[in-house]
Order: C-alpha cells, then sequence, then structure tokens
C-alpha cells in the first residue's frame, strides 16, 4: 500500500468514527429515518441524582449481634429487603450499594427523581425489625440490675432534690393542684390536681398509710416532710375525711417523684436471640374463636427459623419469650410447650387494620439488622435540571469561545483542530450513552463529571496547541510542511505524554479514595484525557496529513505569518 | 527574547509575599469547613402561599430572617445559621446531624403561614465526614507523591547538569506554590465571603496539581530536550532561558484556552460549580505563573548554588 493511499484509508476511518459518534450523541439528526432514529435513540446518557434530582441516604448497618460467619449473608439480606421495599412504591432505577467504609458497614440508597424526601425515607425505615428475646438468667439479671442501679443513684439523687424544693414551694402557699399538675408523676392523679379520692386503709402501701390514718393531719394540711415509698417520693396533703373506726375513710391529695429502678425497664429482662426476621418466611392475620377475637398475626418461620423456635421455646417452659418490632415490645407470652412447627403468633392489641399492614411489612421482609441513617443528600427535580442546562449551556460557550480563538490563532490549523473538538464531543458524549450497553461500567454522569468533562476540552486543546506551536517552529526552521507535521506530532509527544500521565495519576488517586463527587469527576478526566489523546495524536495527524498538499504549500499564509 | 532567568528575583520575591500572605491567612483564619467534613445539616426550605380560592391577593410574606431565628431558638441549635434566598426560600445550616432534630425544625417551620416545601435536606454525621478528612489528606499525599515519582523517572536520563531528582523536586515546589496561594485565597474568602470549603474544592486542587504538574513539565521537557542537543559552550541558564522562550506561546495559549472554559462555567454554570471553577481558575492562573517564572528559574538557582560551593573548595 503507497503512502498516500493508506492515509486515504485512514481518513475514510476517521470519517466514519465521526458520523457514527455524531449519530450516537445526536440522533435527532436522522429523525426523518424512523427505524434508525428509534435504534439510536435507546442508549441514554446515565444522569446522576445531582443532575435530575433525588436523595441519597447512607444508612449504617449494626452488625454487633450477628455472627461474624454471617454477617456478610446478613448485609446482603438488608440490601435485598431495602430493595424490594423501595420497588413496591415504584421508584425509577433506585440503586441499593453495601460498603465497608470507616471501620463501619453502611448501606446506600439512591433514589432518582424523587420528590418528597420524607416519604422516601419513611419508607424505607418503616420496614419492621422483627426480634425475639427471652429471660436472662438470675445472675445475668442480677448483675445487669447491678449496673443500672449505680446508674440510676444519681438520677435519683437528682428527683429527691426537686421534690424538696417543690415541698418548699407548697409549704411558702403555692397551690398545691397547679404544683401537681406540673410536678407530680403519678399518671393516674396528675392531671385532677394530684386528687386520690377516699380511701380506707389498706389500699396504699403502708408507708402511704401511715401517713393518712396514724399521724394526726388536720383537714387542709400537708405533711411536713417528703413521705418515702417504692415509687419514690410524695407529698401528701389531707383534704377531708369521713366515717369511723373500720369505714373511716380518707380523701387526700399527693405529688408524685417517681424513683426510677431497674424493673421500669422491661427490656432489661431480656437478651436476644438468634431468631430475627431474616428467619421469616411469611407473615398472615389470623382470628381466634371464629373471628370474634381481636385480630392475631401469625409468622411462619423458615427450617432454620423453625428449629431455632423450637430451641427457644423449650428452654423456656413457663418464662416468657418477648417479641420486638423495631426495638419495641409488642407482647410477650408464657410458653406453655415446646413449639416445633415454626409458627408464632403476635397478639398486641391490634385493629384489624394495624395487623394487616404489619402482615404487609413483615411480609415484605423485615430487616435482619437495625440501621441507622448517617448522612443524606437531596436534590430537587427542577433544581437538578437547572444545574444540567445550566453546564451544558456553559460547556458549549466554552467550546465556543475555544473554538474562535484557535481559528484566530493558528488559522488552518486552528480550524482542524475545532473540527477534531467536535468529533472529540462527540465521542464522549457517545462513551457515556454507550458505557451502560457495551460494558458493565455504566457512566453516571454528575455535576463534577460535566466539570472533568469541559476541563478535559482544555487539556484536549492543550495537546494540539503543542503539536501545532512545534510544528510551526519546524517549519520556521525551514522544513517542508509535510515533514514539519511529522517532526511537529514526534517532537510534542514527550509533553503531551508525561504532562497528560500525571493527570492521570492524580484521577486514579482520586477515583481509588472514591468519594461520589469525586469519583464522578476523575472517572469523566482519564475517559477524557485518553481520549484526548487519542484524538490530538491520531485524528488530527490523519486530518492534517490528508489536506496537507500542494494547495496549502502555496497558501502558507493559512498556517503562519509570513514575516517571521 | 525574554530574559525571565535573568530577572528571576523578581519572581522570587513576588511569590515569597504571595506565599507569605497566604501562610498567614491559612494560620489566621484557616478554611472556612463545609458540612462535607465538619459534619452537619443544611436544610433549603421554600415558603409557598397556600392555594385561596376565596381571598384575592392576600400579601403572602415569608418569614424574615429574625423570625426564623427566634421560632427556632426554642430547639438551642448549635451554631444556627439562616440565609434567606430567592423565592421566599430559606438555607439552614446548623452542626447537628440528626434526624429528630431535623423533624423538629420542620415541625417548627411548619407553624409559619403558607405551605412548606423542602427544597433539600442535607446532613452528614460525624463519622462520614471525619473518614472523608482522613480519605482527603491521604488522596493529595499519595498524588503528590506519585507525580513527584513519574517525574523522577520520567527525567531519569537527564543527569546533566543536574541530577534528575531535580526536576522532580522543582515540579513538586513550583505545584506547592501553587497550593498553597490557593488554599491562602479560599481561606480570605472563607473569612470575608464566607465560602465554603468541601469535596469540590478538593477535587478542585487535585487538578491544579496535575494541571500544574502538567504545565511544569512542558517547559521541563524542552529543557531536556535542549540540553541532549546543545554544544557543551552554551551555558544551562542561556539554555533554560531559551527553553522557557520556546515554549511561552504554548504555555499561554493553553492556559487561555482553559481560563476561557472556566470563565464560561463561573459565568453560566450553575452555583453548584461555580466556586469549583474559581478554585481551578486561580490554580491555573498561579499554575502557569509558576512554571514560567519560578519552576525553571528553581532549577537555574540549584545549579549555580552547586557552582559557587565548587568555586569556594
Amino acid at each position: 500500500m503507497s503512502i498516500n493511499k493508506k492515509i486515504k484509508l485512514q481518513f475514510i476511518l476517521v470519517v466514519i468514527l465521526a458520523i457514527f459518534a455524531g449519530l450516537v450523541a445526536y440522533p435527532s439528526t436522522v429523525r426523518s429515518f424512523p427505524t434508525l432514529f428509534n435504534f439510536l435513540e435507546k442508549p441514554q446518557i446515565n444522569l446522576g441524582l445531582d443532575l435530575q434530582g433525588g436523595l441519597r441516604l447512607e444508612y449504617k448497618a449494626d452488625l454487633s449481634n450477628i455472627d461474624e460467619s454471617k454477617k456478610g449473608e446478613a448485609l446482603q439480606a438488608t440490601q435485598d429487603v431495602i430493595e424490594r421495599r423501595i420497588n413496591a412504591f415504584g421508584v425509577g432505577e433506585p440503586l441499593v450499594q453495601t460498603a465497608y467504609s470507616g471501620g463501619e458497614q453502611r448501606v446506600t440508597v439512591e433514589l432518582p427523581g424523587i420528590e418528597n424526601i420524607e416519604e422516601a425515607k419513611s419508607m424505607i425505615k418503616e420496614t419492621p425489625f422483627l426480634e425475639f428475646k427471652e429471660e436472662k438468667t438470675e445472675e445475668e439479671l442480677a448483675e445487669e440490675m447491678a449496673k443500672m442501679e449505680e446508674i440510676f443513684i444519681p438520677l435519683n439523687e437528682k428527683t429527691e432534690e426537686t421534690a424538696r424544693e417543690v415541698l418548699v414551694k407548697v409549704q411558702t402557699g403555692e397551690d398545691f393542684s397547679e404544683l401537681a399538675k406540673e410536678y407530680s408523676q403519678d399518671p393516674g392523679s396528675k392531671e385532677n390536681g394530684g386528687d386520690l379520692d377516699f380511701v380506707k386503709k389498706g389500699v396504699f402501701v403502708p408507708e402511704f398509710d401511715e401517713i393518712l390514718f396514724e399521724k394526726d393531719l388536720q383537714n387542709g394540711e400537708v405533711y411536713s416532710e417528703l413521705v418515702v415509698t417504692d415509687f419514690g417520693w410524695h407529698i401528701i396533703k389531707k383534704i377531708e375525711e369521713r366515717g369511723e373506726g373500720e369505714d373511716r375513710e380518707v380523701h387526700t391529695q399527693h405529688i408524685l417523684f417517681s424513683k426510677k429502678t431497674p424493673d421500669m425497664i422491661p427490656d432489661l429482662k431480656y437478651k436476644s436471640t438468634e431468631l430475627t426476621g431474616k428467619n421469616l418466611e411469611n407473615a398472615d392475620v389470623v382470628f381466634r374463636n371464629q373471628g370474634l377475637s381481636e385480630p392475631q398475626v401469625q409468622l411462619n418461620f423458615d427450617r432454620e427459623g423453625a428449629d431455632l423456635f423450637a430451641e427457644i421455646t423449650k428452654r423456656n417452659i413457663s418464662k416468657t419469650v418477648a417479641i420486638y418490632l423495631d426495638n419495641q415490645i409488642v407482647s410477650a407470652p408464657v410458653v406453655q410447650a415446646e413449639i416445633t412447627n415454626g409458627e408464632a403468633v403476635i397478639t398486641g392489641n391490634f385493629t384489624t387494620d394495624e395487623a394487616k399492614d404489619l402482615k404487609r411489612k413483615l411480609n415484605e421482609g423485615a430487616l435482619p439488622v437495625p440501621i441507622t441513617l448517617v448522612s443524606q443528600q437531596s436534590v430537587g427535580a427542577s433544581l437538578g435540571k437547572i444545574s444540567l442546562e445550566k453546564s451544558l449551556k456553559a460547556g458549549a460557550y466554552g467550546l465556543l469561545l475555544i473554538a474562535i480563538f484557535m481559528i484566530i490563532y493558528y488559522r488552518f490549523f486552528g480550524l482542524i483542530a475545532t473540527i477534531a473538538l467536535i468529533i472529540y464531543s462527540a465521542m464522549m458524549v457517545s462513551v457515556f450513552k454507550l458505557s451502560g450497553t457495551l460494558s458493565v461500567w455504566p457512566i453516571t454522569l454528575t455535576l463534577s463529571g460535566i466539570a472533568g468533562f469541559i476541563l478535559s476540552v482544555g487539556m484536549a486543546v492543550d495537546a494540539n496547541i503543542l503539536i501545532f506551536e512545534r510544528i510551526k517552529e519546524e517549519i520556521r526552521n525551514g522544513r517542508s510542511l509535510n515533514g514539519a507535521i511529522n517532526e511537529g506530532f514526534i517532537r510534542a509527544w514527550p509533553s503531551i505524554r508525561d504532562g497528560n500521565y500525571s493527570t492521570i495519576i492524580t484521577s486514579m488517586i482520586l477515583i481509588w479514595m472514591g468519594t461520589g463527587f469525586i469519583k464522578g469527576f476523575a472517572v469523566i478526566l482519564i475517559i477524557g484525557v485518553l481520549l484526548s489523546m487519542f484524538t490530538a495524536i491520531v485524528l488530527v495527524k490523519i486530518l492534517l496529513q490528508f489536506v496537507a498538499g500542494k494547495w496549502l504549500e502555496n497558501r502558507m499564509w493559512l498556517i503562519i505569518r509570513k514575516n517571521k | 527574547m525574554l530574559r525571565i532567568i535573568e530577572k528571576r528575583k523578581y519572581a522570587y520575591v513576588f511569590s515569597a509575599i504571595l506565599l507569605t500572605i497566604s501562610t498567614a491567612a491559612l494560620f489566621t483564619w484557616g478554611l472556612n469547613l463545609g458540612i462535607d467534613f465538619k459534619g452537619g445539616t443544611l436544610m433549603e426550605v421554600q415558603f409557598i402561599e397556600t392555594e385561596n380560592i376565596l381571598e384575592e391577593e392576600s400579601a403572602f410574606q415569608a418569614p424574615s430572617r429574625e423570625e426564623v431565628q427566634n421560632k427556632l431558638a426554642s430547639l438551642e441549635i448549635d451554631s444556627l445559621t439562616v440565609q434567606l434566598s430567592e423565592n421566599n426560600s430559606i438555607l439552614l445550616k446548623y452542626i447537628a446531624s440528626n434526624e429528630d432534630l431535623n423533624e423538629d425544625v420542620v415541625a417548627k417551620l411548619n407553624e409559619f403561614d403558607g405551605d412548606l416545601k423542602q427544597l433539600r435536606v442535607d446532613f452528614i454525621g460525624a463519622s462520614v465526614s471525619n473518614q472523608l478528612k482522613k480519605s482527603t489528606a491521604w488522596a493529595l499525599i499519595s498524588a503528590v507523591i506519585g507525580i513527584a515519582l513519574y517525574i523522577a523517572w520520567a527525567f531519569r536520563k537527564v543527569s546533566f547538569p543536574i541530577p534528575s531528582w531535580q526536576y522532580g523536586l522543582g515540579a513538586i515546589l513550583a505545584l506547592t506554590h501553587d497550593i498553597i496561594i490557593t488554599l491562602g485565597i479560599f481561606s480570605i474568602l472563607g473569612e470575608f465571603f464566607n465560602v465554603e470549603v468541601g469535596i469540590p474544592f478538593i477535587a478542585a486542587l487535585l487538578t491544579i496539581l496535575g494541571y500544574s504538574v502538567n504545565d511544569t513539565i512542558v517547559v521541563y521537557d524542552r529543557v531536556r530536550e535542549n540540553i541532549l542537543k546543545s554544544d557543551s559552550r552554551e551555558n544551562f541558564e542561556n539554555i533554560t532561558n531559551r527553553s522557557l522562550n520556546e515554549t511561552l506561546a504554548r504555555s499561554i495559549n493553553t492556559s487561555l484556552t482553559v481560563i476561557v472554559v472556566l470563565l464560561a462555567i463561573i459565568l453560566f454554570g450553575g452555583a453548584t460549580i461555580k466556586f469549583f471553577a474559581m478554585a481551578l481558575l486561580i490554580g491555573v492562573l498561579f499554575g502557569t505563573y509558576s512554571s514560567i517564572f519560578v519552576a525553571s528559574a528553581l532549577l537555574v538557582s540549584s545549579y549555580k548554588y552547586k557552582l559557587n560551593r565548587l568555586d569556594s573548595e
């Protein structure tokens, strides 16, 4: 093949490449051919959340209660459940990913096009976390109690202090009922000013009774000290009394400052078992007594769950097993016998609707591990659209300005560079569009990606400038046009290479660092740098070699100022 | 031919002044970190007039800054800032990042007239931002090391009249110069114009790093080339100055194209990438300046220093 023929062939290849890239990038040019147009229109640029609007949520998955060997499985299950739940709500192309980051397992959820932030969050959070817990042994409980007791001591001291202060207020004549409404922690009497009505002896605890029936209080008199019972500290006021002997009744008011004791926390009694929502096969609503009683939710476990449940019930006969939903205890039935058929029943005080709702949520999947939200980012859809339009506009103006500059300064070469730049832009857009269909790494275009793209245009031009300056130099040194073109490319290459390699090195490090915004920028910058090298070194060279000839040599003013 | 190298004293003084100011700004004010690095919440809500067919043209007024601040006072939010922005929307920022607080804030704001639309609620927990800080520091350090190693390798064949590692060192000094000045300017922007530094800024810094090195390398490449083909009578200072002049048109033209693009982004691009582009612009300007006036001059200074020492021995 002669050199001329080779150049012609290469030129034809460039034209084909340019047409192909142009069509993929901008299919509207062939709108009049519907079949081709429809085919070309299919691949679309995958826009990031910041450009199309949406919500990004990052959750921390708490795997501390999961066996080391089962952590991966549990995380996968969590991801699956969240995916199912989101899909049920019909969000376009949601993305759920898990990642290990900062010593924690994270689950990232991306919901494009979501407008209502709260609704989206609740639909993920709503997923109930189901857990079965059993009672602690005596020793474990005692130990726990002792620990809690210590925590409560300072709290209770503070409560007692408050109680004393209120007692002083009562004694200085402030209204007893009002104070009771404000301070009392007795839910039964708080609202009606601490009124306890008439009672006979023996109804209240002995310490309380002693004040009412042994001390000789006058009607309307407040007992001068705090009265301590198991419930806490009381301020007691006698209102009146009636009856004699056995029938004697006293009418009192009191303000209760309740004492915190470990008994008040039912959670303390229970410890986790291995049985959680991950073992649930399905849930159903059932009615005992032919629908006359309240509805219940029946749980059917998978094989592993059934075995676990059998074990748990076996070792807890005549003790309670607590069923927790989202860390709230819903019921704690006493185990009558070992249950081996893998069925359990939740009897909360459900209405039929509540039971049905719970069943639906459980069937959509209970989260095998608890999750907490650690970061959230949202962009309104309209805001995203504006960003996209503005960035595209900025890019178009940038391209236009570069073209003007290049043509004024480098004349004919500038024109070639502009053509190459347009082909380059079309190729970049084609790569964005086709990355999803032709490879397993779909490129998501984000705002930072656009910035990377625009910057890569600048770098593509830089390569051209290096080459053109070199060619001009060689011409000034007296080389022929073709010789100068060849020499120019060869000489400019080391500079282009070293400069672009250092950009690639930084970009690689950015990708490896891997935060969304930066990654989007770096991925596109790398693709841009590689493609721009190809454009500047290969495409521009072929174009120049093809068009440069006698006609250009006779019009050197198109390339270089004459009077040098 | 411009006598750039001969006049390097002026460039050194100019750079020294800029570096001093930048370092002083960084030490006095530091950088105004955004929630990416500090953790915290950024909430943008819009008040929309409730549609009422019966009433005509009720003069709907979004609450003022003071009203919003007073309304939220009871929540005792740590370092809360309230900014009014266009279309009756307000921007809230605070350190705490917890969902319950955010819900309380929304509930409070709902007490104002009109419907409330949540345009944006971003929050970043402390664990996330801390980790981001760490990985960012790592990325910057590894990028600098990676580039230094690459240059030392690329110039391995040139060991006369100065050793190849000095090219690497020269490029690193030049880019450190660019980065420090960019940081300094953003420290000042942060203090007086409340410009925040987030992840985009770091991406910009890293790009400047790559660009600045790129720019310096082109000049060094020319120095390398001219050394290899020059006759031994031409001294190093002349070779360097000639190389600078030969690459001057390229340096300026390339910077111009990049600057043109960045100006387009600043003028027409959205608010999100505006400061990103501005950081790049500052970096590119100083990157060009340092590659022309500082980086090569450093090579000559180092060479002269070596000569003087040999003479005095």
